[in-house]
């Protein structure tokens, strides 16, 4: 039976896309519901703010319960959720991660934010690869002002290539860089490379009730003082604040089904309490699930119009699987040994970070990889001890009190190198139903395919070619071994920014959606996820997904209120 | 490239052996641990009251030998206790008698090395490793502590020693003495900017640019 009628949006998830689509249509007057197939979630009463490693079980560290660590802000998260299986093709290792709580996986990102350029969004137009996406730059730049001001971003403009700068007065001031991260831009810059602010969602100056970052406690853990953006600090207290907004927690949706005339009608969904089927009805439906869930909703909603699931007339649903590229590289530096030490944490992530920079070289058919990837920095060596401190023991390879020598030397003298960069969508990625598997719920599970091509093994052996060199100019010693690009690459899933199986396009028989996040098929089913990612770029997805919800929701409420809809 | 190790001595005769398995004929020298429990602590565990659910399964001479072995290993100086002195040898415990996959394959690992310790103690000296001397420990550690340990072929025992090596110190330098002992300042609020590297640091990354012909960044 459907319940909670009269709404104007039912909402989908309530991470990065749902909870600014809610926000942004509730600020607007709209009747707002809210599905979370996750807990409920409060950051200001659950985060182990400053808690030390050696309170917790294993001192923290990570375990098929909590794969990040005992105080991520993850629950029932990881890349297996109990009772909620997925399984991978021959050949294929996918690994999905979800978060089932209120905010979803935005309550322990990284929180990086880079501005996807104009490059990024008409890629096919700069190397005939991909496709472009239906927007441009321009289009989606006043929303990438808006969503930062609302989100809080630390960085500074540098006005380089493709890599866009924030109007005046945006952006926060970046903290200052450590030792580490001086060091390395003083290698760049001998090399000719940039190292510049990096681009984080952490305020350092105070938003309304969020106060500014005081360079403490990992922002993983979830921030109780709303310094490090996540939903459930910022836009939710803020959509449930106008009294337009409604969430309920633990709904499992697994279907959206159709009226007699093809509309969206009613999200059906498992209340995972009680066991017990419900539906829920608005004007328009919303699904910002994730890219994996997303594409499931759609993939299990047959019916007579749309038998491949609904919205996929075109049987692009659940196509175009990208996940970032990943690799990493890790050198000691004896240059840095026995340094002298001070409160290097910082804002517990990147101060500085290296854009791609090849741009010039790429268009003259100077690199054997196409598009780019960026260097995110591990250089705050001096960093609270955890488990890993092990490995400096097995470095040093000593014992008694010349380990304990040894240790006090060695610390502080390992920087770590990571690529980030942009997967080109291929035929060989994508994820439809499991005609065999089910959850717990009895909902058909997602199988994936994935497959990395040599474009993205060209660019990972470009990073390691790079960074060996850069190694090498700063007197390091690498210690992360030659691995063969193929071994150095991360695995699909992995680096956790999954995008691309409802793709935005200008033309129906080729795309999900149109370039509001609104199917084709059905005019009131929208999408405001990673799902209508076109293309990847290396830029980290979150805030081009807040971008985008943002632009998609504001049609919306243009559309509601000329009753297009 | 690894650091020069003066302690190690070139004895390396037992690289290649094999640990024989824990329930081998001729008994446990410590004793059985205990059976490990199946339960972690969840997917979604109280994270501001956090408590080890899982029972502790050493016996009492496993720990001995433990707590032996982690002070062998980081003793008492002038600057920080020994390792048996803030909890590392219970701690190990703990890890060994968790239920999850990684947990497990360490404590097969660890348990068999401590057999084979106590083992290799009686038959060299004539009693436990336990009450074995500094020169003594020193002669049997040497014989299993590798002087590549980054080295992809190792035997059972240089895997034991690394790997107790390892938990050891990331149970050790994870207590406040430990962390005092290394050095590490942060984990406090500040107010205002974050202020960057004090000027000792800066006047320290100064030299190390110079050296390397680098010039600092603006």
């Amino acid at each position: 039976m459907a319940k909670h009628e009269g709404y104007d949006a039912v909402i989908v998830g309530s991470g990065a896309g749902g909870g600014m689509a809610a926000w942004v249509l509730a600020s607007k007057g709209l009747q707002v519901l809210m599905l979370e197939a996750g807990r409920d979630y409060n950051p200001y009463e659950e985060t182990p703010m400053f808690s030390a490693p050696r309170d917790a079980p294993l001192r923290g560290t990570g375990t098929a319960d909590k794969p990040f660590g005992y105080y991520d802000a993850s629950v029932d998260g990881g890349w297996q959720v109990p009772g909620e299986p997925y399984t991978s093709a021959p050949g294929s290792d996918f690994m999905w991660w979800r978060s089932r709580m209120l905010g979803g996986r935005t309550n322990h990102w990284a929180r990086n934010s880079f501005r996807m350029g104009p490059y990024d969004f008409k890629p096919r137009t700069r190397d005939g690869l991909g496709v472009n996406w239906p927007i441009k730059y321009d289009d989606i730049a006043p929303y990438y002002d808006k969503t930062e001001a609302i989100v809080g971003v630390y960085g500074r403009n540098d006005g380089l290539e493709n890599h866009p700068d924030s109007s005046p007065g945006v952006l926060h001031k970046p903290p200052a860089p450590r030792v580490g991260e001086l060091l390395i831009q003083a290698g760049c810059h001998d090399l000719g490379i940039p190292c510049v602010p990096a681009r984080r969602a952490v305020l350092t100056r105070p938003i309304g009730d969020r106060s500014a970052c005081f360079y403490a406690t990992s922002c993983g853990r979830g921030c109780s003082i709303g310094a490090a953006f996540q939903s459930t600090t910022s836009l939710l207290p803020m959509a449930l604040a106008t009294g337009n907004l409604t969430i309920v927690t633990n709904a499992m949706v697994y279907e959206v089904s159709l009226d007699d005339n093809g509309n969206a009608d009613r999200v059906n969904y498992v209340d995972k309490i009680t066991g017990i089927h419900e539906a829920v009805s608005g004007r328009t439906i919303i699904l910002a699930a994730s890219a994996g869930e997303t594409a499931r909703i759609l993939l299990n909603s047959k019916s007579r119009y749309f038998p491949d699931g609904a919205g996929n007339s075109s049987g692009q649903v659940g196509r175009n699987l990208m996940d970032t590229v990943g690799a990493g590289m890790s050198a000691q530096f004896p240059m840095l040994e026995n340094r002298p030490s001070y409160n290097e944490d910082g804002a517990r992530g990147l101060h500085l970070y290296i854009p791609f920079w090849l741009y010039k070289e790429q268009a003259r058919g100077e690199l054997d990889f196409p598009r780019g990837y960026h260097y995110e920095l591990g250089a705050s060596g001096r960093s609270e001890p955890g488990m890993g401190i092990g490995g400096i023991a097995n470095f040093a390879g000593s014992y008694g009190k010349t380990l304990k020598e040894d240790m006090r030397r060695y610390y502080g003298s390992f920087l770590s190198f990571t690529c980030r960069g942009e997967m080109i969508p291929n035929a060989n990625s994508y994820c439809e139903i499991d005609p065999d598997t089910k959850d717990r719920w009895g909902i058909p599970t997602l199988r994936f395919h994935y497959k990395w091509s040599e474009h993205e093994l060209k660019m990972v052996e470009h990073f390691q070619e790079t960074t060996r060199e850069m190694i090498d100019r700063l007197g390091g010693i690498m210690r992360s071994g030659d691995k063969s690009p193929e071994d150095a690459i991360s695995k699909g899933g992995q680096i956790i920014h999954e995008v691309g199986t409802a793709r935005m396009g200008n033309d129906p028989d080729s795309s999900v959606t149109n370039q509001y996040g609104q199917c084709w098929d059905i005019s009131n089913l929208f999408i405001a996820d990673g799902s209508v990612f076109s293309t990847k770029s290396h830029k980290n997805p979150t805030l081009t997904i807040m971008a985008l919800a943002w632009r998609n929701s504001d049609y919306l409420a243009e559309q509601l209120k000329s009753k297009a809809l | 490239m690894v650091a020069a190790n003066t302690a190690c001595s070139s004895n390396a005769k037992f690289l290649g052996e094999e640990i024989p398995p824990v329930n081998a004929a001729g008994g446990n020298l410590l004793g059985v641990a205990g059976k490990p429990d199946s339960v972690g602590y969840g997917a979604d565990p109280d994270l501001m009251n956090p408590v080890v659910p899982w029972s502790r399964t050493m016996t009492h001479p496993q720990l001995k030998t433990t707590s032996a072995l982690c002070d062998f290993i980081l003793p008492e100086d002038d600057r920080s206790p020994a390792a048996s002195a803030v909890g590392v040898p219970d701690f190990i415990d703990e890890w060994i008698s968790a239920p999850y996959e990684r947990q497990q394959n360490d404590r097969a690992k660890i348990l068999a090395g401590l057999e084979w310790l106590e083992r290799e103690s009686r038959n060299r000296f004539g009693h436990g490793f336990a009450s074995a001397d500094d020169p003594q420990a020193t002669e049997l550690i040497d014989s299993i502590a590798s002087r590549d340990p980054a080295a992809t072929e190792q035997s059972d025992l240089v895997k034991f020693f690394n790997r107790f090596r390892y938990l050891a110190v990331g149970a050790y330098y994870t207590t406040e003495e430990g962390i005092e002992d290394i050095g590490y300042i942060g984990n406090v609020p500040i107010a205002g900017d974050y202020p960057g590297p004090s000027d000792e640091a800066m006047t320290h990354l100064s030299g190390v640019l110079e050296k390397l012909n680098l010039t600092m960044p603006d």
